[in-house]
């Protein structure tokens, strides 16, 4: 190898991995608001879809099942909803200010993480505030196609509705009163409805318990 | 291999040798893994061979732009950061714009950075052709995977969940082992086996014959 040799090696190098850098930076730099805003976007819809009628959803905390990170929420429903007219003189246009009066607490939302066949399963679940489950959405998991894939399915998801703390239990038999398993996929069923909801369950009651005694510092603050 | 015919070749022609003379997948028998990871539909196999084929063109392209000015030794490390850089621009691109596929294969776009089929053309047509040429040979080898993944995953999905492109067909699943992985290898052996059958019963076996890799 010459010495021309290494020096269009370096110049091949620094030239093309500048330009790629720079074209990567550029779409980078046009994409990630997008990106950010859309994510954010969507999960106030999903969150939205748990609860429809809810009118204001707002976020408890964080919590760590499987030391992976989830949140849960609050959902409220307003006692009126006050629209005041804004005049917004710097756009020179008329905004919308919503008032929330005597916000009344119908249920909650939570994320959790359930331990499945092949992979560790993202679940969301509305509860009310008697904490019987209203809805559940999985959100993200790598069980096996065919058989484990079924807890994405609407009839699956279904059975969820209605059922408190002592339903939330996996029963092999036809049944209504329990979670039914899916043929061929009891540890994907038991990883939703006995690790993921029935666990996300428990932690939000433990949670509210324990909000209680921090509720005279809450209300100091309002 | 020899690619180096300039001119004389026919866009037309060049697109049917990636789609069938050169196949990625039944022909040249490279990257497989991701033709049995993602077709166990038939909707994930023509996203993730979509998006192959648009990598593909693109990477060509470039390839065979810069192909007097890479230094012949780093060929490999540049062809690898052409190839990154155009994934993850996919990728962006994807993640802010076609969100609901991007959900579906979000997982599967980062990977093609290590398909083998991809540097394989850009080495053997790219490096060595004009810029059109290697646009419509990439086109080409993408259009002849897209391909391979759709006819494949058609076959495991129908066999495996009675469904086709996630709308029921027959209320049962008649073979579930042919979405797992085991399927994957069965069907796609046997698709090859058949296509090899194609060409040594019609065209006298002088098609290109398997090259492996992975």
């Amino acid at each position: 190898m010459t010495f021309k040799d290494i020096l269009k090696i370096t110049a091949n190098l620094v030239v093309l991995y500048l330009a790629g850098g720079l074209l990567l930076a550029a779409v980078y730099a046009k994409t990630s608001p997008i990106i950010f805003k859309k994510n954010e976007e969507e999960k106030k819809e999903a969150l939205q879809r748990m609860m429809p009628e809810a009118d204001v959803i707002e976020k408890l905390g964080d919590w760590y099942p499987h030391e992976k990170h989830a949140e849960y929420f609050v959902a409220k429903k307003c006692g009126e909803v006050k629209i005041d007219k804004v005049k917004d003189e710097e756009a020179g246009i008329v905004r919308e200010k919503k008032e929330c009066i005597d916000p009344k607490v119908i249920g909650y939302i939570v994320q959790t993480f359930g331990k499945g066949y092949s992979s560790y399963i993202n679940i969301l679940f509305s509860v009310d505030d008697k904490f019987t489950v209203q809805k559940i959405d999985i959100l993200h998991h790598a069980e096996t196609p065919g058989l484990g894939d079924e807890i994405e399915l609407d009839y699956f998801k279904n059975r969820f509705k209605g059922k408190d703390i002592e339903h939330l239990k996996v029963v092999k038999t036809e049944t209504t009163e329990y979670i039914q398993a899916i043929t061929g996929a009891t540890i994907s069923t038991r990883a939703v409805a006995e690790d993921g909801v029935r666990n996300g369950l428990e932690f939000l009651q433990q949670a509210l318990k324990g909000e209680v005694k921090d509720e005279s510092s809450a209300s100091r603050e309002g | 291999m020899s690619h180096q015919h300039q001119e004389k070749v026919s866009y037309w022609a060049l697109l049917k040798n990636g789609v069938i003379k050169e196949n990625t997948i039944f022909r040249l028998v490279i990257s497989l893994c991701p033709a049995i990871a993602v077709t166990n539909s038939v909707r994930n196999g023509f996203l993730l061979g979509s998006a192959v084929l648009f990598v593909q063109a693109m990477v060509n392209s470039t390839v065979a732009l810069l192909r007097n000015f890479i230094h012949p030794r780093i060929r490999i490390p540049i062809f690898m950061l052409i190839i990154s850089g155009w994934v993850t621009v996919v990728d962006m691109l994807m993640a802010a714009y076609a969100r609901a596929a991007y959900k579906e294969i979000g997982l599967y776009i980062q990977i093609i950075v290590a398909f083998a089929s991809i540097l394989a053309r850009a080495e053997v047509f790219a490096s060595k052709n004009k810029v059109g040429a290697s646009f419509f040979d990439g086109l080409g080898s993408g259009l002849g995977f897209l391909l391979a993944l759709v006819i494949i995953s058609f076959f495991r999905e129908l066999l495996g969940k009675g469904t086709l492109v996630g709308l029921t067909i027959v209320p049962v699943k008649p073979m579930l082992i042919m979405i797992l992985p085991a399927g994957g290898f069965l069907v796609t052996g046997l698709l090859m086996g058949f296509f090899n059958w194609i060409d040594m019963r019609f065209y006298g076996g002088k098609g290109a014959g398997g090259a492996g890799g992975h």
